[in-house]
């Protein structure tokens, strides 16, 4: 019989066949030797077997959480996604952004060394608009362009729980500009890192970062965690291969405690300071000097700070609220001096009606204060707005039979841009057998507008005209901007088909409708500011739509008990195409680029003297705008726990090929290659 | 595969085919699942567990072992007990969306989904002989009887003694003493 007592014990022990059987299990060539090694009978390997086990073994069994997380998951009405913290260590990445990849349906484009184009389902650019991402709950995304600033977004990787994608439309829960997907980044708890933990690292393109980071309590109830770190990133090279500016480099201090009252009252409260600067080669017209563009390193440079507090309470009949309320402000210098603060207070309620009901209800209230002046080509309004978004939303998973489930909800908000606005979904989930699950959903998201789309000017290009002089084409926001509209239908379906093997398949059928497009202007002569000129403005509008759908798979392998393999999948179709009463002939703007075809394969295997082995490969199909050929990036990782506490890890990554490039289209901001590069790190716990 | 080769000879020879490539012969743990050892557990309760005879309708009665709320077992419940008997008890696994189904069972566990239900659904069982059994902080501080946590990546096992009596259960020392007492 087996069980890992006994497996230890015959480490030493030649002679016994059992040993035979783990040691090479995965391997095609020994499969006749194996059968003749287990247990006396030619037979095949028998699988695991803890009826027989002694409490005092089961008590020494070291045993792996995989199926909570995909416990968690067969349960989920939606296209989800967990990023562990096992999986962050294994892939041996060192940004948020680059973990990303290993989510089937993520667009993942390093536009150069400081900035990332990332989307869900299509509509990739820098800016882009369709994706919320959280940190802790706390919103990460600007409302100026409605996008996320990834190089403002920094979180030690050690001290992430999970990050958990949702593909497809979150806007009941989560609000507007959740169409596409949702990136929650959850952080560990204060009592899940204590004690002394220091990190440091260097490498080829990542030169230099150290993290320390001490965990206490905090008095009898509580505890918390304060680190430092420092990263440093060389710059890359221009797809000439000339050197490059966009090197970066940051400083991160932040906190987090937690506290559990006689388990009915939790608070936590957390807090950041970043600063980091950073250079971009941009060519950018500049307003009061037309009509010649300049191309240079910009320097970049952004501080910002954030206190959350949340305060969650246990009634005794077991519902629960919780009251979150967060400040965050962040001044950048990117072409541009932008300040925008953040205020917000969300209040939710979970409770049951009855035994088939669970409720979740909740309101919200968030006021943004944005400024946004003295840029080079483009101005915001009057660059000032201070806007008040509210929101309520409810929801109600109904227990219809012991398998079958159905959640509707929907969420109201009100915003300064479009007024009100409401995302209703429904989804079923049918647990067909303990092993298999289907489900499926419908939903209507939206993408509120930004401060870009509503009132911005951009001086975007200008043209000899044929006489002398020249025009300019200037792109204008339009103060009746509408909310784009997503319609989403999607399915899937999960299985576990073995204890080795698990599946999780989606399918989506999405309507965008009122799409950003580009319509043109009247032309007009003007002397502001001189030299006297032409200028063809366009403005946006939303005369576009598209219909995309698509497919997502991924799967994990246990192939040995030592070595797991994980594959992912998916596949994109975009019809993008402008209303009737639309003037625009590109539809540039609402296209984004994504690929159509994304592939993936990672691999984890335990090698003996605690040294993990782990590789993955991606595919990324080509880009329509450059054009960017698709690429296949390789990592391969080395992990080595020296003794208890101290690790070492090496890891070498895009492999195949000295450098590529991954994105174009960045507006103002030129793309450099993304290079092969090493990096080793070592880290001490106490 | 009717392989004729002396079996040790052969074990000896891809030990050491193996010892050439990798330097190194180890066996790399089957590392099971946190479920399948958690299945194997609530198995092993039933041996160590006195119920007492009314909590049974006949001597015949199957033991039966209740899931209530997500199910994070997989087939390894079923798996564990498939033709097993305890005190000539053979068992029967099955899942329960309520405490009025739950009152037949000789155990009950009740999934970390139900958390914010521990304390009605351990209320409307007290009194019934029923092994409770969960994961989860306040599970025991709700009125269960045995908690299942992780401890360095193991399973470790918190018994309310006081609790178990009171449902009339009698929990034989040897299991009381593996168990990290409240």
């Amino acid at each position: 019989m087996w069980n890992g007592a006994i497996m230890r014990e015959l480490g030493t022990r030649w002679g016994r066949g059992r040993i035979c059987i783990s040691a090479v299990r995965g391997s095609l060539a020994f499969a006749l030797i194996v059968s003749l090694c287990s247990n006396g009978l030619a037979q095949k390997p028998t699988p695991l077997d803890l009826s027989e086990a002694s409490l005092e073994d089961l008590m020494n069994m070291r045993v792996t959480s995989v199926s909570k997380r995909e416990q968690k998951l067969s349960s989920a009405g939606a296209a989800a996604y967990v990023i562990t913290q096992d999986d962050i260590r294994h892939s041996g990445m060192t940004n948020i952004p680059d973990l990303l990849r290993m989510v089937p349906g993520v667009d993942v484009a390093r536009l150069n060394a400081n900035t990332w184009a990332i989307s869900i389902r299509g509509f990739n650019y820098r800016y882009s608009t369709k994706v919320l991402v959280l940190i802790d709950g706390r919103t990460v995304y600007t409302p100026g362009f409605s996008g996320v600033f990834w190089d403002q977004q920094d979180v030690p990787l050690e001290d992430i729980e999970r990050i958990e994608v949702i593909r497809g439309p979150g806007g009941t829960v989560w609000g507007a500009n959740a169409v596409n997907g949702v990136i929650n980044i959850i952080t560990k708890k204060a009592s899940d890192t204590q004690g002394e933990l220091v990190s440091v690292g260097t490498g080829s393109q990542e030169t230099a970062s150290g993290l320390v980071q001490y965990g206490g309590s905090a008095g009898s109830k509580g505890s918390y965690r304060a680190f430092g770190k420092y990263f440093n990133v060389a710059d890359a090279i221009q797809p000439d291969k000339s050197a490059a500016s966009d090197g970066w480099h940051g400083v991160h201090g932040g906190f987090r405690a937690d506290w559990d009252f006689s388990g009915r009252d939790t608070l936590t409260v957390q807090g950041d300071l970043f600063g980091s600067s950073e250079g971009q080669t941009i060519t950018t017209l500049f307003s009061n000097q037309l009509p010649d563009a300049h191309t240079f390193t910009n320097k970049v440079a952004v501080g910002s700070g954030n206190i959350l507090g949340r305060w969650g309470h246990t009634f005794s009949n077991g519902s629960e609220t919780k009251l979150q309320l967060y400040y965050d402000r962040v001044r950048r210098f990117d072409q541009a001096f932008e300040v925008l603060n953040t205020g917000d207070a969300d209040f939710q309620y979970h409770f049951r009606l009855g035994s088939r009901h669970d409720m979740l209800a909740g309101a919200g209230y968030r006021l943004t204060d944005h400024s946004y002046t003295e840029s080079y080509e483009i101005t915001f309004g009057s660059g000032h707005r201070r806007d008040n978004l509210y929101n309520t939303f409810i929801q109600d998973q109904i227990q219809l039979a012991p398998s079958l489930t159905l959640t509707v909800g929907s969420k109201f908000e009100h915003n300064n841009y479009t007024g009100f606005e409401f995302e209703p979904s429904a989804q079923v989930v049918w647990t067909a057998t303990n092993r298999q699950t289907v489900w499926a959903s419908a939903s209507r998201a939206i993408r509120q507008p930004s401060w870009f789309d509503a009132e911005s000017k951009l001086d975007a290009a200008t043209f000899p005209l044929g006489g002398g002089g020249f025009g300019l084409v200037q792109l204008d926001g339009n103060p009746n901007t509408k909310a784009e509209t997503l319609l989403d239908f999607e399915a899937g379906y999960r299985i576990q088909v073995s204890k080795q093997l698990s599946l999780d398949a989606t399918a989506f059928n999405s309507h965008y409708s009122r799409l950003q497009s580009l319509e043109p202007g009247t032309p007009y002569f003007t002397f502001d500011p001189l030299p006297a000129h032409l200028v063809t403005p366009s403005y946006w509008d939303n005369l576009a739509h598209a219909h995309d759908y698509g497919a997502e798979l991924s799967a994990n392998w246990n192939v040995t008990g030592g070595w797991r393999l994980s594959p992912g999948f998916s596949y994109l179709q975009m019809k993008v195409g402008t209303d009737p009463s639309s003037h625009d002939t590109s539809t540039a703007a609402s296209v984004g680029d994504s690929p159509k075809y994304q592939a993936q394969l990672r691999s984890t295997v335990k090698l003996p003297h605690r040294i993990e082995w782990d590789t993955s490969a991606y595919y990324v199909g080509g880009l329509r705008i450059g054009p960017v050929p698709s690429y296949t990036r390789l990592d391969t990782r080395f992990g080595w726990s020296i003794k208890e506490g101290v690790e070492f890890s090496v890891a070498g990554q895009n492999l195949l090929r000295p450098d590529h490039l991954e994105f174009f289209d960045g507006l103002q901001v030129n793309p450099t290659l993304v290079r092969r590069s090493v990096v080793g790190r070592v880290t001490w716990r106490f | 595969m009717a392989i004729l080769v002396h079996r040790n000879l052969t074990c000896r020879l891809v030990l050491l085919a193996i010892a050439a490539t990798a330097g190194h012969v180890h066996a790399a743990e089957s590392v099971p699942d946190e479920y399948q050892v958690k299945a194997a557990f609530l198995f092993n309760f039933a041996k160590f567990v006195e119920w007492p005879s009314i909590a049974f309708k006949g001597p015949e009665d199957p033991i039966a072992i209740c899931v209530m709320g997500q199910n994070p077992f997989g087939t390894a419940l079923e798996d564990v007990v498939r033709d097993k008997t305890v005190a000539n008890r053979a068992f029967v696994v099955r899942g329960v969306l309520n405490t009025q189904q739950a009152a037949s069972c000789q155990i009950l566990f009740v999934s970390a989904s139900e958390r914010k239900r521990f304390r009605i659904l351990l209320d409307e069982l007290k009194g019934r002989s029923i092994l409770t059994v969960g994961e989860g902080d306040d599970f025991m501080a709700n009125g269960g009887i045995i908690n299942f946590r992780l401890k360095d990546a193991r399973v470790r096992i918190e018994i309310d003694a006081g609790a178990a009596n009171r449902a009339g259960l009698h929990v034989s020392s040897k299991l009381l003493s593996l168990a990290e007492r409240k």
